[in-house]
């Protein structure tokens, strides 16, 4: 299956976000690797999703899961060769599946080796490719993303016994995007992986790019003149590739990286993401839908992306105080789920193993507006060991069958990078593909169903959104609409079964016809249409004229 | 259980929508919808500041025309709230406004019952009664009253104000000290325009057939904070701060005013006399907040047309009041009433026994008993003439002995009360 030309195929992505750490070992090393990874493929196309986006694989101390790169353009030896890479990628595309991998444009490891000459000397030549001080008083106030482990955004560097700035953990250094130098080795690195046929990249931590006194160092106008170069060249020399933005800002700043089309193509609606997770609990569309009214429209050919969990803490810096205690208390009630402002979870164990409240995120996330993500093992309702350090509870190995190693890796369990969940709830022998492949009613084949139908209709990734807004709040109920085609979806956020009455009758003589069963519902008529839904029930009706 | 059948298909509709609540503000308009619009405002932000994560709504009772009617959702004027990074989000949940519609005035009585009973569908825990202008002026009563109610399981919550010495005059002579000497509850603002309550009393006294009584279809508040004292639901008393005097013009007649709370009282000591002859001394309620306190602003008020009227009752109602009151105490009173402006006093020892006469008479039914309210109407009045007169240079502080003395007198004389109560009498036509 070949790839098809469309420039904004990205509308149209499913993505699988994944560690290929995490996926399958296939040397018995206890760690995942590109063959590994190659061989699930199949995996991959059968759910449905169309789009890989492969977190950080390159060599590095991993002092941050890989966020953390001593060298751009290898491979980590642990996860193979560059040839297992183009392997693989290759692999993917003829699967009809695009690869996006990670681009670290802010920092770099301090085992890098720009990092290690820049801090040999003052005098070096690459001594300017980062950010140094004196004193650690510069850029007064701006904040401290990691405050769990972090006490300042400069650190003392013995060797050239001076500041540096970073603003996530003290082993990332900053780079200097003030100096033309490093934006043009940064895009080396881009064409080199570009010239490989990859087909973008999430850019990490954008906002950061530059600083300057007085700001807050985020989001300013330099760096979007990066941005918009590094967009230009991508423009120029490899069309149809995208460039997606990780900047966790409120939704008005994030328009700013969407430029007028000439930034990013995508980025992520951070702000959103939380506001499902509490909708569902507080049993009330009141977040969702004023998150997304004060979401500005964004250009044509750009798209929000959309998720549920990722391999970070589900992240509560952009809500209100209010909201982030709500959240804790309702999500995180131990204090070991929580890290600096988030909640290490996943989805299933959030959700209480409530397969009604999964399906219906999920619905949300393949019915809203935006370009879905899919969090590896999500799918099959993975859970998380909040006892393992850092974020890493949430990347434990994939779970593909119920025997050794859960099918990840032929190694010793004690060999393995992370230990299996293996719990009476989630463990590995109760949740994985294999069992999940043989029942039509498992919520692995249920994901397929709800991907394989959202694929079907170019509405739900292209369309528009209107809320309806019944009374009964419970109920949150909107039209995604794209040339003739339009679809009512209709959410029952609550516990308990819910009766609403849509005004739709500027649709009268419509039939809704249920997506799933294709069973058709009464037409549409002059008096508010009626619906009841059971518990955490939800419905997406093409809406035909005959 | 709420009576869906006296609910009219709208509001159940709106109620629908609502689902189960934690907490319910009910605003008792007067027709105006502006009124009730700018209440209903302010209430919302004092629940989005105070009970940040409850299921809340706001009921508006209304007669006559309603601009809005209709469950009208709203979260917020877009105002930020004291979040930090608020981005405009006022509050986690949706607040609904529910508007109840009739098509005439309501009573109070059918405006209470229709909060009840939408309490009862919505499985509020607690509920608030709050009047449009207090509302406006002081939003955080409304969670200095539900407070108690949501979070403490007082069942009963009735407000505790800041007034001037003579402001509340009603109450501070005749309604407190006559409550609390027969109920023995110290209970000071038993007649108000706002008070709390649980679902559990919400329940006890919708499912009362009671609601045609006419004390209760004007006084309701009464009869429900009687109903906890005398059912032995928890009760509790709250300060809420400076009460706001009525706009000029505004509210009933005299009359109209001792009709309702006098005539309610009366009636009360009839619909529960087995618990409150039983009773001996009185008791203090838990109260919340500062002390009662009295303040000491001038207050203008008529005092010679009131002793005139007072004269003049005393000598045209003779005839009535014969049948109500003792020859004693009749004669004590025209006695008092030849007294010029200056030297008349009334004294409290009479006060009180007239007072228990009249409540005896109302029982025994000596004249019909709306007349016999009124008949105490110039009573009153010159009851506080001498009050006013008698107290003009007392202190704040001074007047709270003074209605604690008055309070003991009640008590002191309550074995009176019982005894022409209990005894039989000859009806006059």
């Amino acid at each position: 299956m070949a790839l098809q030309e469309d420039n904004l195929w990205y509308k149209d992505a499913v993505i699988y976000q994944l560690h290929v750490r995490t996926f399958c070992d296939s040397n018995g090393d206890g760690i995942g690797d590109f063959v590994g990874l190659t061989q699930r493929l199949d995996y991959l196309q059968e759910l449905g999703t169309n789009t890989i986006w492969l977190l950080p694989f390159y060599p590095s101390p991993l002092r941050d899961d890989g966020y953390d790169i001593a060298d751009y353009t290898t491979v980590h030896p642990s996860y193979g060769t560059l040839d297992d890479f183009k392997a693989f990628l290759n692999a993917a595309h003829n699967r009809g599946l695009r690869v996006l991998i990670e681009m670290v444009m802010n920092h770099t490891s301090d085992q890098h080796p720009w990092f290690q000459e820049a801090r040999s000397s003052r005098d070096n030549p690459k001594r300017d490719w980062y950010v140094w001080s004196d004193t650690d008083t510069k850029y007064k106030g701006v904040r401290i993303i990691f405050i769990d482990t972090e006490l300042s955004n400069w650190t003392w560097d013995p060797v050239s016994k001076s500041y540096y700035w970073h603003r996530f953990f003290n082993h990332q250094p900053d780079l200097n995007f003030d100096n033309p130098d490093v934006f043009e080795a940064m895009w080396e690195i881009m064409r080199f992986w570009l010239d490989m046929g990859v087909d973008g990249f999430r850019l990490d931590a954008v906002p950061y790019l530059v600083e300057r006194e007085g700001t807050s160092c985020e989001n300013l106008p330099e760096t979007h003149a990066v941005i918009k170069e590094v967009r230009k060249r991508l423009d120029q020399f490899y069309p149809g590739r995208m460039l997606l933005a990780e900047a966790n800002q409120w939704p008005a700043d994030v328009r700013a990286y969407f430029g007028d089309g000439d930034e990013f193509h995508t980025a992520f609606h951070f702000p959103l993401m939380p506001r499902m997770f509490m909708a569902v609990k507080l049993e009330d569309r009141k977040p969702i839908i004023e998150i997304l009214d004060q979401t500005p429209p964004i250009p044509e050919n750009c798209q929000w992306c959309i998720f549920l969990r990722n391999h970070d803490e589900l992240t509560l810096e952009m809500v209100t105080d209010v909201e982030r205690d709500y959240m804790y208390d309702e999500y995180a009630t131990d204090k070991t789920m929580r890290i600096n402002l988030g909640i290490r979870r996943r989805l299933a164990p959030m959700m209480e193993n409530d397969r009604r409240r999964i399906e219906l995120l999920n619905g949300l996330l393949m019915s809203m507006p935006g370009t879905p993500i899919v969090y590896y093992g999500d799918e099959i309702g993975m859970g998380d060991n909040i006892y393992l350090g850092d974020r890493n509870g949430v990347r434990t190995p994939m779970q593909w069958n119920g025997g050794t190693n859960a099918g990840f890796s032929f190694a010793d369990p004690e060999r393995l990078y992370s230990p299996l969940i293996s719990n009476s709830v989630y463990g590995y022998q109760v949740v994985n593909v294999d069992s999940q492949r043989r029942f039509s009613h498992s919520l692995l084949s249920w994901m397929k169903a709800l991907i394989k139908t959202r694929n079907s209709y170019r509405v739900f990734s292209r369309g528009t959104m209107e809320f309806l807004r019944p009374s009964n709040h419970r109920v949150l109920a909107y039209i995604r609409e794209l040339g003739n085609e339009k679809i009512l979806v209709v959410n029952n956020l609550s516990s308990s079964a819910q009766a609403v009455e849509l005004d739709v009758q500027r649709y009268k003589g419509y039939i809704p016809i249920e997506m799933f069963g294709r069973n058709l519902f009464p037409r549409f008529g002059d008096l508010p249409y009626l619906l009841t839904l059971g518990p955490y029930q939800f419905y997406w009706f093409r809406l035909r004229r005959i | 259980m709420a009576d869906e059948t006296f609910l009219s298909d709208d509001l159940l509709r709106q109620l629908m929508s609502v689902g189960e609540v934690d907490l319910l503000v009910g605003i008792l308009a007067h027709r105006s919808a502006n009124t009730v619009r700018r209440a209903a405002h302010y209430v919302e932000k004092s629940l989005q500041q105070n009970f940040v994560r409850q299921r809340v709504a706001i009921i508006s009772v209304d007669g006559g025309a309603v601009e809005d009617s209709g469950s009208d959702e709203h979260s917020g004027d877009g105002e930020p709230g004291n979040n930090s990074n608020s981005k405009g989000i006022t509050s986690l949940r949706t607040i609904h406004r529910v508007t109840a519609a009739f098509s005439g005035a309501p009573s109070p009585g059918l405006a209470l019952r229709t909060i009840l009973s939408a309490s009862d569908l919505l499985r509020a825990r607690a509920c608030a009664v709050v009047s449009p202008a207090t509302s406006s002026t002081s939003p955080e009563w409304v969670a200095n009253l539900l407070r108690p109610a949501f979070r403490d399981s007082f069942d009963f919550v009735a407000p505790l104000y800041s007034r001037h010495k003579f402001q509340g005059l009603l109450a501070r002579n005749l309604l407190y000290p006559m409550t609390r000497a027969l109920f023995g509850r110290r209970i000071r603002e038993l007649y108000s325009d706002e008070w709390a309550f649980s679902n559990q009393l919400g329940n006890f006294c919708l499912n009362e057939d009671m609601w045609h009584e006419e004390p209760i279809r004007s006084r309701p508040e009464a009869w429900m904070g009687i109903s906890a004292l005398t059912s032995d639901y928890r009760c509790c008393q709250v300060y809420l701060g400076e009460k706001p005097p009525p706009p000029d013009g505004a509210g009933p007649d005299l009359v109209e005013v001792l009709r309702q709370t006098v005539g309610s009282l009366f009636w009360l000591l009839e619909t529960h006399q087995p618990w409150w002859l039983e009773r001996k001394g009185s008791e203090a309620l838990p109260t919340f907040g500062p002390d009662h306190a009295v303040t000491a602003e001038p207050m203008e008020l008529n005092r010679a047309r009131m002793f005139e009227m007072f004269q003049t009752g005393v000598k045209e109602l003779e005839p009535i009041l014969e049948s109500i009151l003792s020859p004693q105490t009749l004669e004590s009173i025209q006695g008092i009433a030849t007294l010029d402006q200056h030297s008349f006093r009334f004294p409290a020892e009479l006060w009180v026994t007239m007072l228990y006469e009249f409540a005896a008479s109302y029982h025994h039914s000596v004249i019909n008993r709306d007349h016999l309210v009124q008949a105490l109407v110039p009573l009153y009045r010159g009851k506080i003439y001498s009050f006013l007169e008698e107290y003009a240079d007392t202190s704040a502080t001074e007047m709270e002995a003074v209605s604690e003395n008055l309070c003991l007198e009640f008590e002191r004389q309550k074995p009176y009360l019982m005894e022409k109560w209990k005894a039989g009498v000859e009806v006059k036509s």
